[in-house]
C-alpha cells in the first residue's frame, strides 16, 4: 500500500453522506410544486424524415390533458437556438456551421429520440395516453448514421446550413515538417482507431422543472447540472431570454460525468408549458428515452500516423480525425473533440514535428457533447495504441519505447508544437513506479504459465497527461460568511455531482484557518450568492474553485483581523490569529470569529482567481488474461499511478480514480451506442440492451501517486476526476492487443466483447 | 382502484390506488419517501430497491395492490434515529458512494444478502451485487463496503 493510505477523517465520512445514505438527498426528480403539472414528450421514431403534419386535436381533448406544445410553439415563443462554445474559424475560413435547433423538431426530424411534441396533463399517466392520439405523418428521407460515410460524397444532407454534412474542420501543427519527417523516418507506424460512440448514462434519469413567475417575468428552472452559471446562459440563450430573467436551482446530482453539462431541448419545453399554462410542469425522462436523447460521448474516428528515427525517437505525429457531432451541436462538443486533442497532441512525449486535422460532422443519431475526459482519452488511446504498435513492430519492450521519448521533469515547462505549454510533472517516475508495481519484469513469466493453460495473457500500459483547470468563465469567485455561532460558510457555484466538495472544500477552508471542518459549510448552487465561477466539469473544480477556497479562508483571516485590531483599538499587524480566536499581541485581549461575526456589519468576505490549465499525467498498467474458447477477458491487475499534485483526501481521490477506470473498463469491454445503419434505429435503447458496467468487471485497483505540486494554484492542485478514464482506454486496449498479436490477430478496436473476441482470434486461425 | 393496507418503516398505513400504480410510484408520490429512487425501465438497475417482508425486492416492477398486507422498509425506514444501520454506515466509512443515486437501493440489496448470508465471500458479494448499478463509483468499495458491514453486524 502506498504511504499517503490514510484517511483524514477516522472513520471516514463525507459531509454529504449522512443524507445521502438515508434517502434524504434531494435530487431533482424528489421535488415536487404546489399546483405542479406533468411533462411528457413524443419523441421522433426515425432517423430522418420531413414532418408532414402533427395533428393534436384529438389528444389536447383526452381527459387530465392541460396543452399540447410543438415546434409551432416554441418558434413563437423564440426558442430556436442551441449555443455553441466554439467560435474559431476553421481551415475553410468558415465557423462552426450551427444549424438552428427549436424545443421541437421543426419540419423535420434528425434522429430518433428527437423531441417532436409534448402533453402537459395532470399525471404522467394521462400525458402518456394522450401522447397515443397525436399524430404525425412522416415523409421518410434517406438517413446516415456513420460519420465517415456522412462525408462520402453523395451521403444524404442533414442540414441545407452544413453542404456535406461538414460542421467545421480545422487544422493544427506544421504539415509541411510532418510530411519531410514522415518521409525520413526509419518507421512510420500507421494505425486506425475509433473511440467509440457511448451513452454516458448518470443513474439519476435526466429530468427538469419550470415554474413562471408573471408578475416578475421571471423564470425558475430545476435541473441536473455541473453548475447553475453555466447553465443558466446556456437555457437563457437558447430560450432567447435575458439571464436576469432566469433562476436555475439545484442540490444533489446523481452523477453528471459531462452529460449534465449541456443545456436540453427539454429545459426550453418545460419553460414555455410553465409560461403558457400558469403552472409548475415537472418532466422525468424515462431510461428509454435518455438512452436515446441524451447527448452521447465520444464517437471519434481517429487515423493516426508516428514517424520514428532509427534510435527509436519520435520525430512526428499525424492525426485525421473525424469527430461524429450527431443531429446537432452541443455547446462544448466540437471544442472538446477537436481542441483538447490539440492541446494534447504531443501526449508525454517530445515530438518535434506534429500536425492534424479535425473534421466534425452532423450524423443521424442523437448529438454528441462532453463524456469524462472529453476528447482528452480519445486523443491518448490514438497516441498510446501507436507507441504499442511501434514498440511491437521495433522489437521494443514498449516501457523501453516510452524511456526513450516521455518528456523528463527536467524538460518543463514544455511547449508543444501546436502552442501547449505543460507544466512540471514527472510521467518517467511513474512509469517506473507503475512497473513495479505491476511486476512488469515478471510477465513474460506469467504469460508462459497461462499459455500452458490454453489462455493468451497480455498486459499493456499507458501514459498520458491531460489539461484541466481552465474554464469558461474569466474568474472562480467564492464567497465566505461567519455565522453567529461561528460556524464558517461558503458559497461556490462548481456544482458538485458525486465528487464530495463539501468533504474537501470544507477541508481546504478549515486547513487555510486552522479550524475543525465540522465547522465549516459549503453550499452550491445558492442563487442568491451571484457569483462568477465555473461548473464542475473538465476536472476543474478543486483546482478552479477549490483553490479559491483556499484564498477565502485566508482572506477571511485577515478581514477578521482588521475587524479585530478595530475592536482592540489597535493595527491588524499587531493581531495574531490562531484556530478562530484573535489576540491582541499588546493587551492580550482576544476575540472570536463568532463574536466578530454578531456584529452588525458580520463577518465576510469574497475570494476569486483565474486559473488556466493545469496538467495531470499519469502512467496506467493493466494486465488481462483472454480465455480464446469464449473470448472472455478477466482483467488481473490493474495499476494506476498519478500525478494529481495536491491532494486534499486521498480517499476521494481514489473514488474518482476507481469511478474513471471502470467507466474506461465499460466502453473497452461493454458498452457502445449502436444504430442500425439500414433503419437508423437505436439498437442500444435500454439497459437490456446498452451493457452498462456491473460489480466485479474490475475487482481492484492498485493505485499510487507521483505528484508534482501545480504552481498555478494555491492549493497545489491538478484535476484527477478524468484520469481514470483517459488512462484506462489505453492500458486496457493494449493489453489486450498485447494478448492477441502472438495469434496473428490484427490490431482490433474496443468494445473488446467476448463475441468481438472470439471472432477475431477465429478470423486470425485460432489458437496455434 | 383499490386498498391496500401495509406496514411501511414500522408504521400502518392504509391508502387507496390505482390499480395500474407501480409500488416505487405509490412510496416516492403518495408517501413522498423520495429515498426510493428510479434508474431505468427494464428492471435492471436496482435504485428501486426496497425490502417486502425482508427480501429485497425492485419496486419498479411491484404493483402497490401486489404488496398489500406486506412489511415494507424503505431507505428511511433503516436508520435508528441517529445511529445509522450498520450497512449506512459501512457505505459511508469505505467511501461505497459518490453521487448517492444508487446508494438506497445498494443499502437494501445489501442488507437482504447479509441477512441470508452473514459473512459472504468476494463471490457472493459480487453476485449480490448483479442487480444494481453504480455509474460512479467502481464498485470496488462497494464491495468494501459489503464487508465492512459485515463486520459491523457481526460486532453487534
Ligand atoms: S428502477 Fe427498478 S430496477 Fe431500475
Ligand atoms: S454513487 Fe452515483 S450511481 Fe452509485
Amino acid at each position: 500500500m502506498p504511504d499517503h493510505a490514510h484517511t483524514p477523517h477516522a472513520p471516514f465520512q463525507r459531509k454529504e453522506d449522512r443524507r445521502l445514505v438515508t434517502g434524504h438527498g434531494l435530487y431533482t426528480s424528489d421535488r415536487t410544486f404546489p399546483g405542479e403539472l406533468h411533462a411528457v414528450f413524443l419523441r421522433s421514431d426515425r432517423a430522418h424524415a420531413q414532418i408532414v403534419s402533427i395533428k393534436t386535436d384529438a389528444a389536447k381533448a383526452m381527459p387530465g390533458v392541460h396543452g399540447v406544445f410543438t415546434a409551432e410553439d416554441s418558434k413563437a415563443a423564440g426558442m430556436v437556438k442551441v449555443m455553441c462554445m466554439l467560435a474559431l474559424k476553421g481551415t475553410d475560413g468558415e465557423p462552426p456551421r450551427v444549424p438552428a435547433r427549436s424545443a421541437f423538431a421543426d419540419g423535420c426530424v434528425r434522429f430518433v429520440g428527437e423531441t417532436v411534441a409534448m402533453v402537459v396533463a395532470d399525471s404522467v399517466a394521462a400525458g402518456l395516453d394522450a401522447l397515443e392520439a397525436i399524430e404525425v405523418e412522416y415523409r421518410e428521407l434517406p438517413h446516415v448514421v456513420d460519420a465517415s460515410r456522412a462525408l462520402d460524397a453523395g451521403a444524404p444532407v442533414i442540414h441545407d446550413a452544413a453542404p456535406g454534412n461538414l460542421c467545421w474542420v480545422g487544422e493544427a501543427g506544421d504539415r509541411a515538417a510532418v510530411d519531410a519527417a514522415m518521409a525520413a523516418a526509419a518507421t512510420v507506424i500507421e494505425l486506425s482507431v475509433e473511440s467509440t460512440r457511448v451513452i454516458p448514462s448518470p443513474m439519476e434519469l435526466r429530468c427538469c422543472a419550470a415554474t413562471y413567475d408573471a408578475a416578475n417575468d421571471h423564470y425558475h428552472v430545476y435541473s441536473v447540472t455541473q453548475g447553475v452559471n453555466a447553465m443558466r446562459i446556456q437555457i437563457a440563450f437558447a430560450a432567447g431570454i435575458p439571464e436576469n430573467k432566469l433562476t436555475i436551482h439545484a442540490q444533489d446530482v446523481g452523477g453528471s460525468f459531462g452529460n449534465r453539462s449541456p443545456h436540453y431541448p427539454e429545459h426550453c419545453a418545460v419553460m414555455l408549458a410553465a409560461k403558457v399554462l400558469g403552472r409548475p410542469v415537472r418532466w422525468a425522462g424515462t431510461r428509454s428515452e435518455c438512452l436515446a436523447s441524451d447527448y452521447h460521448g465520444r464517437g471519434n474516428q481517429i487515423a493516426g500516423k508516428l514517424a520514428i528515427d532509427k534510435d527509436g525517437h519520435f520525430t512526428a505525429i499525424q492525426l485525421d480525425w473525424v469527430a461524429d457531432m450527431g443531429a446537432f451541436i452541443t455547446p462544448a462538443g466540437i471544442a472538446s473533440h477537436t481542441r483538447n486533442p490539440v492541446v494534447l497532441l504531443s501526449g508525454v512525449y517530445r515530438i518535434p514535428a506534429m500536425h492534424g486535422r479535425w473534421r466534425a460532422v452532423f450524423t443521424n443519431t442523437s448529438p454528441i457533447a462532453p463524456y469524462r475526459g472529453a476528447g482528452r482519452p480519445d486523443v491518448n488511446y490514438m497516441i498510446e495504441r501507436l507507441v504499442d504498435e511501434a514498440a511491437a513492430k521495433l522489437g521494443m519492450d514498449p516501457a523501453d519505447l516510452r524511456r526513450r521519448n516521455a518528456l523528463g521533469l527536467g524538460q518543463f515547462p514544455y511547449k508543444t508544437p501546436t502552442g501547449t505549454t505543460y507544466e512540471a510533472t514527472d510521467v518517467p517516475g511513474s512509469l517506473e513506479k507503475a512497473v513495479r508495481l505491476a511486476d512488469w519484469k515478471g510477465f513474460p513469466a506469467r504469460r508462459a504459465e497461462a499459455k500452458a493453460r490454453g489462455m493468451l495473457r497480455g498486459i499493456g500500459m499507458a501514459t498520458f497527461i491531460e489539461n484541466t483547470g481552465a474554464g469558461v468563465f474569466p474568474k472562480d469567485q467564492v464567497d465566505i460568511e461567519v455565522d453567529a455561532n461561528g460556524m464558517v460558510h461558503a458559497y461556490s457555484v462548481a456544482h458538485a455531482q458525486g465528487q464530495g466538495h463539501e468533504t474537501t472544500f470544507t477541508q481546504v477552508i478549515a486547513d487555510a484557518m486552522g479550524i475543525d471542518t465540522a465547522n465549516v459549510l459549503l453550499h452550491e448552487g445558492s442563487p442568491e450568492h451571484t457569483l462568477i465561477g465555473n461548473h464542475t466539469g473538465g476536472s476543474r473544480s478543486l483546482v478552479g474553485a477549490g483553490s479559491v477556497c483556499k484564498l477565502a479562508g485566508l482572506k477571511l483571516i485577515e478581514v477578521a483581523k482588521s475587524a479585530a485590531a478595530a475592536m482592540f483599538d489597535t493595527e491588524p499587524s499587531q493581531v495574531d490569529y490562531a484556530a478562530g480566536t484573535l489576540t491582541d499581541r499588546v493587551s492580550g485581549k482576544s476575540t472570536t470569529l463568532a463574536e466578530l461575526a454578531r456584529r452588525p456589519e458580520g463577518l465576510k468576505t469574497q475570494a476569486e482567481a483565474s486559473i488556466g490549465s493545469t496538467f495531470p499525467t499519469g502512467c496506467h498498467i493493466a494486465e488481462v488474461e483472454i480465455d480464446p474458447l469464449t473470448g472472455t477477458t478477466e482483467i488481473l491487475s490493474y495499476v494506476a499511478v498519478d500525478d494529481c499534485g495536491h491532494a486534499v483526501d486521498h480517499t476521494i481521490v481514489e473514488g474518482q480514480v476507481h469511478g474513471g477506470v471502470l467507466q474506461g473498463v465499460g466502453q473497452v469491454f461493454a458498452e457502445k451506442a449502436i444504430y442500425d445503419e439500414e433503419t437508423g434505429q437505436l439498437m442500444t435503447g435500454s439497459f437490456m440492451d446498452y451493457t452498462m458496467p456491473r460489480a466485479g468487471m474490475l475487482k481492484h485497483i492498485v493505485i499510487d501517486e507521483n505528484c508534482i505540486p501545480s504552481k498555478i494554484n494555491s492549493l497545489g492542485a491538478k484535476g484527477v476526476g478524468e484520469a481514470g478514464c483517459t488512462g484506462s482506454l489505453s492500458a486496457l486496449s493494449n493489453a489486450m492487443a498485447d494478448a492477441l498479436r502472438p495469434l496473428g490477430v490484427p490490431p482490433m478496436d474496443m468494445p473488446f466483447t467476448s463475441n468481438r473476441v472470439w471472432h477475431a482470434i477465429a478470423a486470425a486461425g485460432g489458437l496455434k | 382502484m383499490s386498498r391496500i393496507e401495509l406496514t411501511l418503516n414500522g408504521k400502518a398505513v392504509s391508502a387507496d390506488v390505482e390499480d395500474r400504480t407501480l409500488l416505487v410510484n405509490f412510496l416516492r408520490d403518495a408517501q413522498q419517501l423520495t429515498g426510493t429512487h428510479v434508474g431505468c425501465d427494464t428492471t435492471q438497475c436496482g435504485a428501486c430497491t426496497v425490502l417486502v417482508d425482508g427480501r429485497a425486492l425492485k419496486s419498479c416492477t411491484l404493483l402497490a395492490v401486489q404488496v398489500s398486507g406486506a412489511k415494507i422498509t424503505t431507505i428511511e425506514g433503516m436508520a435508528n434515529g441517529e445511529a445509522l444501520h450498520p450497512v449506512q454506515q459501512a457505505f459511508s466509512e469505505c467511501h461505497g458512494l459518490q453521487c448517492g443515486y444508487c446508494t438506497p437501493g445498494m443499502v437494501m440489496a445489501v442488507t437482504d444478502l447479509l441477512r441470508r448470508n452473514p459473512k459472504p465471500t468476494d463471490e457472493q458479494i459480487l453476485h449480490g451485487l448483479e442487480g444494481n448499478i453504480c455509474r460512479c463509483t467502481g464498485y470496488i468499495n462497494i464491495v468494501k463496503s459489503v464487508k465492512r458491514a459485515s463486520e459491523l453486524m457481526a460486532a453487534g
